[in-house]
């Protein structure tokens, strides 16, 4: 977000098409996907938005043409000549309020790329098309809203230092009471090995994956290896979303800092898949902090590690009820973490269930690209962008769905809600927390909130 | 007659090449030199060898649609299947090359029934597959409501090349390929066209006009994929 101040239309023009322009240098795929495309419909056909309402608006090829035919029109010869009979549209500064909104509905879920013949990839497109609206200061407030707390305090939650211990020390007593033991979450720990940052979900709103992760380290006998931080405690960056490098580079510096600060020598991510890919497949591969003292590691990848040693056991009688796992995008189709969490679930669930088609083929939860975060337009996730996945969790039968991201939680719960269903909805390492023996014991407990 | 014969067959030959061979270098050569950040979609293969590999693929199987709209792959696929196979065809039809089919193993009359029979099912196929890749368009709503002229004008274009093909071939007119031979060696050698007997048929000298047509067309509209796919599946497989 640059400014807020109400620009002319000659004035938003002039951006709009500035900002397409730009696209003939690069990045390579941006362009190509301008110049590539064949209208065949099959992005259409496999996504998750134009499969719960089949309009224009929603045809991701569309929506990829807005940009493309002001493109034409401004950079191509029979473009310039030819206009509409060349694909080619002048902007018209009247449109920017419906790009908006349509922007913002697609999920980025990338499914399109799977799918398309040339493997174009619409959530590039999606993305420019939200950075040209974050250049304007034409964010949805809702999405503006989420990347200015995160900038100001660190993470989406608004949450200081003292709200975050008042939390860890309260997930101590959790523990406390489920094992009667003590399983420490280290704080601020200078020279641990393991620098754990999860979404800020995972510590205020669906704590039991930060448990999980806390019970690992302590079975192993390594709760003194790993710390988290007061001031670092959410991996979720929006910049991603709202499409502004500046942004996202802004929220991951912080991180990094902390990282080398703490002189970790693991970033154990945790389940929050649009972190995990910005820190591992964008900052880490584009090289925006030069060299890093550390490597960068997925809590389940960590963990299903450690299953494979043998060094942990479970008590599955605990999670008897069918579980299911929803692959979130961001870690199927865009880092490839897919066999870790079966791993995890297939220890510790005695009732593990795919639901069909997953992994990299799986459908998105509706909520996808930040959109979760927007209750301004739940009515289009619960009844359009999130009807699939309702389906493919009715036929799974199972009445827990694991999966490992904060946006797909909030999604997948708001949806098992509205839609009446008794499914409740959760993250991996929580169903590792509920059933690990820590002394040959699994926790102690009922009921789970 | 003779202008639009001296046009067509004497200058938009060495135009539509030159402009198909310049045009594509340079598209490709900006391409390339585009920066390219990873922007990985899994699953992803590991080399990138692998991933050239896959590039293959998809450009000879079209795997990825294979996967995403069976009906479209069958007729997508055996569109631009037979479309190879007829431009290999016509090598028949530019130079004799029934010498080296001979020295293959293959008897004259082999050649004959290859040219006849495989040569006109292809014509006939092809024309079906490509109409029915229009009808798609213009009756399944998630393609025809992002349907624009191009993508008509480049089927209707191909259409057209393949009737005039259709009706040389299975015309009452009888198609002599010693004449387009000399024609074409004439071509190549930059000598003078004027009377080149070849020209005299007009169905052919549309069918080449429009096919030549479509070559220089080929860079400036969406039959770029044809180049671009190449490049496509590398930069999101690329880990």
């Amino acid at each position: 977000m640059t400014s807020t101040a109400k620009l002319s239309s000659e004035e938003i023009k002039g951006q709009v098409v500035d900002a397409v322009k730009a696209i003939k240098d690069g990045p390579r795929a941006m362009r190509m996907y301008m110049e590539t495309c064949v209208k065949c419909g099959t992005c259409a056909s496999v996504c998750p938005v134009y499969f719960g309402k089949s309009e224009k608006r929603y045809n991701p090829a569309e929506r990829t043409d807005i940009i493309r035919r002001i493109y034409n029109k401004y950079t191509t010869t029979s473009g310039k000549v030819f206009g509409k009979l060349a694909g080619a549209e002048d902007f018209d500064p009247e449109d920017i309020e419906s790009w908006r909104e349509i922007f913002y509905e697609c999920t980025g879920c990338r499914r399109c790329a799977t799918y398309c013949p040339f493997g174009i990839d619409h959530s590039v497109i999606t993305r420019k098309g939200r950075a040209i609206l974050d250049k304007l200061g034409l964010t949805p407030d809702t999405m503006a809203k989420v990347v200015q707390v995160s900038l100001e305090t660190g993470n989406t939650d608004g949450a200081g230092p003292d709200a975050f211990r008042a939390a860890i020390d309260f997930l101590e007593e959790e523990m406390k009471d489920e094992h009667g033991i003590d399983v420490k979450i280290p704080v601020d720990v200078k020279g641990a090995e393991y620098f754990y940052v999860p979404p800020s979900g995972d510590v205020l709103v669906n704590p039991e994956a930060t448990m999980g992760v806390a019970k690992v380290f302590h079975v192993l006998g390594m709760a003194d290896n790993w710390t988290m931080s007061s001031k670092c405690f959410d991996g979720a960056n929006y910049g991603l979303f709202t499409g502004s490098d500046a942004d996202m580079k802004q929220d991951n510096k912080l991180y990094v800092e902390e990282a080398k600060e703490l002189g970790t020598k693991t970033l154990l991510m945790g389940e929050c898949g649009h972190a995990y890919r910005i820190m591992k497949m964008i900052m880490e591969k584009a090289g925006w902090w030069g060299e890093l003292p550390f490597e960068i590691v997925n809590c389940m990848e960590w963990t299903a590690a450690r299953l494979e040693e043998g060094k942990l056991e479970f008590d599955k009688s605990k999670n008897s009820h069918p579980v299911t796992y929803h692959d979130p995008c961001n870690f199927g189709r865009s880092c490839g973490i897919t066999e870790e969490p079966r791993a995890i679930l297939n220890a510790s669930c005695a009732d593990f269930r795919e639901m069909y088609p997953n992994r990299s083929d799986n459908w998105c939860c509706g909520g996808g690209g930040g959109l979760s975060a927007m209750d301004d337009i739940i009515d289009f996730r619960m009844e359009i962008s999130g009807t699939k996945k309702l389906e493919q969790v009715r036929e799974t039968g199972a009445t827990y769905i694991a999966t490992a991201c904060s946006n797909c939680k909030r999604q997948l719960t708001q949806l098992m809600e509205h839609h009446e269903m008794q499914v409740e909805v959760g993250g991996v390492h929580d169903m590792l927390s509920r059933s690990i023996l820590i002394n040959g014991k699994a926790a102690d407990r009922e009921e789970y909130v | 007659m003779e202008v639009v014969r001296f046009v067509v067959g004497g200058v938009l030959p060495y135009i539509a090449v030159a402009v198909f061979v310049v045009a594509m270098i340079h598209r490709i050569y900006t391409w390339k030199k585009l920066p390219s950040p990873s922007i990985t979609l899994f699953p992803a293969p590991a080399t990138s060898r692998a991933n050239a590999a896959n590039t293959v693929k998809e450009a000879v199987l079209f795997s990825s649609l294979f996967k995403g709209d069976r009906f479209l792959w069958v007729f997508a696929w055996g569109f631009h299947v037979i479309l190879a196979l007829i431009f290999v065809g016509h090598f028949r039809v530019f130079a004799n090359v029934d010498g080296v089919l001979v020295s293959m193993g293959m008897s004259e009359e082999g050649i004959q029934a290859m040219s006849a029979g495989s040569g006109g099912t292809a014509g006939v196929v092809i024309f079906v597959t490509a109409v029915v890749l229009l009808v798609r368009r213009l009756v399944i709503p998630r393609v025809r409501e992002i349907t624009s002229w191009g993508d008509h004008l480049a089927l209707l274009l191909i259409g057209a090349i393949l009737i005039t093909g259709n009706i040389m071939r299975f015309g009452p007119e009888h198609f002599d390929l010693t004449l387009t031979r000399d024609y074409f060696a004439t071509l190549a050698s930059f000598g003078s066209i004027n009377g080149a007997a070849a020209l005299e048929n007009n169905v052919f000298l549309l069918h080449m006009g429009l096919a030549l047509l479509l070559v220089m067309y080929i860079p400036f509209s969406k039959i770029l994929h044809f180049g671009g796919i190449f490049f496509t599946h590398q930069l999101i497989r690329k880990t």
